[in-house]
Order: structure tokens, then sequence, then C-alpha cells
């Protein structure tokens, strides 16, 4: 069995068209890792801004003068440096560079500001300058906005009629489950890796396919398929190889990306905040997931290790029963631009919620609003996601060996 | 060993392309004769479990093929029409995987692989990618994947197929070594590859096997005469309208002709020793060009 794995696998990467592929997996790789490091910048105090090593390292000591607890002293303290900022003549000034010198000076704090805007607006505004008038007499409410501005967009003309009585209760009682004060510290890192891995796990699933489309086709393309079904073990033991050989080739295309961009990223920008609660993100601070910055990355890497071999061994199955790769090429392409072309459709939210290309950005997923009634309990999308795709992919197995076990060739 | 086909037939769609067959062969060349169509690759690809026959049954040593699934494949060695193989394989890869297929423990498959490919004479392309081998250096890779497992029984489909003379007596002189000791069971169009190295001939058409014995059998159950004849020029239109006309040369002083017809086809005509050439185109003539073709 293993020697007609390592033959299976001996058949995938001698292609020269799969050569290229990993090539531009190589390439995918780099460009993605480049952009996602220049996610983090910093401005020093002369206006000047840098990217890269020593800017993620500035800031990172910027922002951990500012870390621990964020308690009601913490947040009065940030209005009260604030204020100092936005009354001083760097930020009054009409000159660019003398406004930039005035950020540097923020931006120690920049992400608490960030959230004190974000609990003081709408639940589905931002307004960047609203901590400027947020006073010491309403900080103290921070926390309390957050769910308040939950239960004021759950009342609103928009969503009546979306949640049942239920449902509601559940999204309020997650806002208060979620431990306050929020730890905070440094997690540049993870922000800008959580940013742009759906990018990454996007791409390996669409460039895998080119890798493990044709492991059933090829044999018929290739008219070798009389040979391989004539032989002792050609119905049985070669089929597992090669569903053998997919799942490798799945298992290891995918993890060689996700540990080298994890990283390169992780490694630049510093490994900082991962116990840090996701609601410290612009992304996360909505979310009723309470869940850390690295419980969040583990559930995307693993809802994309999922999502690929799912989107992948449907890709095989497609290919073994119709004989064509470009049709098995294509399914991961339809799974992943269909639901984006129907985004647009709020009736369909819950469905799209449930479409496998959620298990491929499940850091998005968390700040969804898409909740499932299951008998009694109300989950959100991620939890069924992640059962729903994995009962799936387990009877895909024995289906995908059925169905290229009876192939007749005619 | 012993296969039995018991009333086998292969529709697809409405058309029959294998009628009610039944056939018993034991050890020895089995030479299946018929033209393009007559329905021996079908016929083929059910002995070798690749498709399920409409009705009827095939019975190795008193057991359904199709029951004894992978313990029948194990007796059998299978050499396509189309043979595919996989291009960037080297000859040496190609074998092994086929080995490992086949079940071959991996130690037993290097050795057996290394034996066959020095028995086809592929030695000094062992190592070559099988896309950069001529046609017959494949077809030579391809009856040495059929042979790894020793099979009882070898099926040969069109093996000499798109291969130049020398390489078709080659091919020709292989097969008859390999076939000791086992049932094979040989398709072709090309008459003079079962006359050299079938024991039996089973004349194929239209899906059922017409006619079937040795060479000698064959040739005189054959209904008609075979005569030759040399005819003046002007005479050969209407001789080929009127008989089957198997071979036409010509000489100085006219055309020499090759008549198969059961009365006397001239008077200069003589009564000559069928060839099994004669007896294709007695039982296939009339699928040999058009109607109203002169050649």
């Amino acid at each position: 069995m293993m020697k007609m794995t390592r033959f299976e696998l001996k058949k995938i990467i001698s292609k020269p068209v799969n050569k290229i592929v990993f090539i531009i997996l190589a390439v995918t790789l780099c460009v993605v890792s480049w952009l996602t490091i220049g996610y983090v910048d910093y401005v020093d105090e002369n206006g000047e801004k840098s990217a890269g090593i020593a800017a993620a390292s500035a800031l990172r000591e910027a922002k951990n003068e500012w870390a621990g607890y964020i308690t009601e002293d913490v947040l009065r303290k940030v209005l009260e440096e604030n204020a100092l900022i936005i009354n001083s003549e760097e930020y009054l000034s009409a000159d660019l560079t003398e406004n930039e010198k005035a950020y540097s000076k923020g931006q120690g704090f920049s992400d608490i500001r960030r959230m004190i805007n974000q609990a003081f607006c709408g639940f589905q505004e931002y307004n960047y300058y609203r901590a400027d008038s947020v006073t010491q007499e309403e900080i103290g409410s921070f926390y309390d906005r957050r769910t308040a501005n939950l239960i004021e967009w759950l009342n609103s003309d928009e969503q009546e009629g979306r949640y049942s009585e239920q449902e509601r209760k559940f999204l309020i009682a997650q806002y208060e489950k979620l431990e306050t004060p929020f730890y905070y510290e440094y997690a540049d890192g993870w922000a800008a890796l959580l940013e742009y891995i759906p990018t990454i796990i996007m791409l390996a699933v669409l460039i895998t396919g080119f890798l493990v489309s044709g492991i059933f086709s090829d044999e018929i393309q290739l008219k070798a398929d009389s040979i391989l079904f004539s032989a002792r073990l050609g119905r049985n033991k070669a089929i597992a190889a090669k569903i053998k050989a997919g799942f490798i080739t799945v298992t290891f295309v995918y993890w060689t990306m996700i540990v080298l961009y994890s990283g390169i990223v992780l490694a630049v920008l510093g490994t900082g905040g991962a116990d840090c609660a996701i609601q410290n993100g612009l992304a996360g601070w909505k979310s009723f997931y309470n869940i850390t910055y690295l419980q969040e990355y583990l559930l995307t890497v693993l809802g994309g290790y999922l999502g690929n071999l799912f989107i992948l061994f449907l890709s095989m199955l497609a290919s073994a029963k119709t004989h064509s790769k470009a049709l098995g090429v294509t399914i991961p392409f339809i799974l992943l631009f269909i639901p984006s072309f129907l985004s647009g459709i709020s009736v369909l939210s819950e469905v799209l919620g449930l479409l496998p290309d959620q298990l491929l950005q499940v850091c998005t997923a968390v700040s969804t609003f898409n909740l499932y009634q299951i008998g009694t309990r109300i989950v959100g999308s991620v939890p069924i996601i992640f059962v729903m795709y994995f009962t799936l992919f387990c009877i895909l197995l024995p289906v995908l060996y059925q169905v290229y076990r009876k192939t007749e060739i005619k | 060993m012993k296969l039995v086909l018991d009333n086998l037939t292969k529709e697809f769609g409405g058309f029959v392309a294998v009628d009610h067959i039944n056939l018993t062969m034991t050890n020895g060349v089995y030479g299946l004769l018929g033209v393009n169509g007559a329905g021996k690759t079908t016929l083929m690809r059910m002995l070798c479990t690749l498709l399920k026959p409409t009705s009827g049954d095939i019975y190795c040593n008193g057991k359904d093929i199709f029951k004894m699934d992978s313990e029948y494949r194990n007796l059998l060695g299978y050499l396509p029409q189309d043979f595919g193989f996989y291009p960037e394989f080297t000859v040496k890869d190609y074998l092994l995987y086929i080995a490992a297929i086949k079940g071959i423990r991996p130690v037993v498959a290097r050795k057996r692989a290394k034996e066959l490919i020095a028995r086809v004479g592929l030695t000094k392309a062992a190592d070559k990618k099988l896309k950069k081998l001529s046609g017959g250096m494949k077809r030579r890779a391809g009856i040495a994947q059929a042979m790894l497992n020793n099979p009882r029984i070898l099926v040969l489909d069109e093996p000499t197929a798109g291969l130049d003379p020398n390489e078709r007596i080659r091919f020709r002189n292989l097969i008859s070594e390999l076939s000791e000791e086992r049932l094979v069971l040989l398709s072709t169009h090309i008459v003079s590859d079962v006359e050299y190295i079938a024991n039996e001939i089973l004349m194929m058409k239209d899906g059922a096997i017409v006619n079937e014995g040795t060479l000698d059998e064959i040739i005189s159950a054959m209904p008609e005469k075979v005569w030759n004849c040399v005819v003046p020029q002007q005479s050969v239109s209407a001789i080929t309208k009127r008989y089957k006309v198997s071979n036409m040369k010509s000489e100085n002083h006219g055309v020499d002709l090759r008549i198969i017809s059961a009365e006397k086809p001239c008077e200069t005509a003589r009564c000559v020793r069928p060839s099994l050439e004669d007896v294709f185109l007695y039982y296939f003539g009339e699928k040999v060009g058009d109607e109203n073709d002169t050649l």
C-alpha cells in the first residue's frame, strides 16, 4: 500500500504542469507574506512612516507600554493623553508631517482609542473621531456600551423579525459572558495574520485543485485505466492508495503553506497578544464568540484544513465520476465564487453562512451574526460548519472509493 | 486453466457488441480474428473484468470471474489495444508500479521487473522515461507489465498493431516464448500474426464466433475453393465484380489473380491450397472496401 501511495505521489509530482503549480504556490506564499508584513506600520517622532521588522518592534514597544487590563483608570488615562494630542500644535497644524508627529504620540494607545470609538458609536457605525468627544464621566460605561449597542441594534427596525427571542437572549448572554476588563497587549502580529490568512487558505484550495483533480481522471485520460482495473489490487487497494495520495497532497500543501506563512509573519511582527480576546481588535469587537487571538487562529487554520479536504475531495469525486479533470479543477472555483456573488442577498445570509467557503475564512465567520437553532440550543455557524463538513468529508471518502471502483471501461 | 464463456452477451444501448458467445478455452494460444468493430475488444474487456456482461457468465475453473474478483485478476495479464502509460515514469518505475497494483512484494517485484526488462530487450532503456520510447519499445514494456505476475491467463488485444515488420516479428516470437503453460488470447486483424503463433483460431464477426478450430481445421472447413489464374488486364474488372479476389499481382503477360469461388472462375484457373488470409476474406470479405470498388 505504501509503495502504491508513493507511486501515486510520484505521478502527481512528476507532471510538468504540476511543477509549475508548485512554483505558483511558492510565489503566492511570498507575495501574501510580504503584503501581511506591510500591514503593520510605525510612525516615528519625526512623522516618518516605516514597515517591516524594525517598525513592528517599535510599535510593539509603544503599545506594550499600555499592556495590562483595560480598567476605567486606563480608559481615563487614554482620554487624557488623547486630549493632549488633539489640542497639540502638531495635531492642529495644516502640515501633514506635523499631523503624523501628533499621531506618533498616540500610537501606543491607538487600539484602546479605537475600542472607545467602537463602544461609543452605534453598532453598525464607526467614527474615528468619536473618542475625542467622550467625557471622563461617560467612559465608565465603556463595557456596558458594547452590550447596549447590541441590544439597540437587535431592537432596530432593520433587524425586526430576523432573530427569535431565544436568539436575542443568546447573543446578549454571549456578550455579557465576555470577561471584562479586557486584557490588552500588542497583538498586531495576530491581527495581521488573521487579516490575510483566508487569502492563503483560498489560494491553497484553488491551486491544490490542479494537483489533485487528475489523480483519478488521468488514468482514463492516459488510457492507463484498463491495466489498473485488470490488476489484482486495481479495484481496491490501488484506489485506496489514490485516496491516500490525495489526502497527503492536500495535507502537505496546506500545512506547508500555513506553517511557512504563519512562521514568517509571526517572526517579523511578533507573537505577543495571543491570549488577548479577539474583541480587542477592530474586526472582533462585535463578535459573540468569546475567544482569544490564538484560539481564533487555531479555529481558522483547522477550519481551512477541513475546508481544503472537503472541497478538494469533492473535486476528486467529480473528476472520478465524470472522468474530467477540467470539471474537478473548477469545483473549488465554483464553491468559492458563487457565495461571493450571492452575498448581497440578505435573505440568503443564513444559508450562505453554512457553505463550505465559510470554512476557509473562519476568522471572518466569527464576526457574522448567523444563528441556528438545533433542538433547544442556539449556536453560531462556526461549530455547525465544523461538524457538518467533517461528517460530509467522512461520507465522501467511501463514496469516492465506490464510484471509482465501479468504473467500467467502455 | 479453463475459461468457459456461457451465452456471453454485451449490449450498448440497442447495439449488440458481443452476441451470445459460448466458448471453452484451456491452455494454449487462441487467435481471435475479426475486422475492426467485430466485438473483439469488448469480449476481451469482459474477460479482464473491465466490463460486466449484459447477460451470460464467464467461469474460470468453474467459478464466476466477477465473483472471484481480485482472485481472478491475480491470474490475469492484460495488454490493451490502446496501451496507456504514465509518460513521466521510467520503464523500471512503471513496472514496479504495476507490480505494486498486482500485489507483488517489492523484493520480488524488483527481481521480476529486471528479468522481464531483459527478456523484452529493454535493459538499455530501463531508466528512460516512457514518453521517450518508440512505439515498439512501449509495446514491449506493455507485454512486460502483463507478464509481471506470471499470469495463467494472458490477454493481448491487438499487440502488434502499429508496429513495423521487424518489431512485429520480434513481438510475435516473444509471445510464442511466453505462451507456454498458460492460456493466451490474442486478438488481431493481422492474419499472419495468428497464422504463425495461434494453436486455435476464433473468427469473430458481428459479435459472434463464426468459426473456430486449428489452422488446418479452419482452412479445410472453408466451403469454397481457392483458384489461381493469369488473366488479361481487361478481364480483371469483370472478375473482381463476380468473385472475391484475395490477391492480385500484375505480370508482363497479364494479371495473376487468387480467387475464392465454389466454381472454377476461368478455363486456365488451377485449384491451390487456401491460406488463412483466403479464409479471412471468405468470411469477412464484404466488409473490406466499398461495394463498387475493384480492389
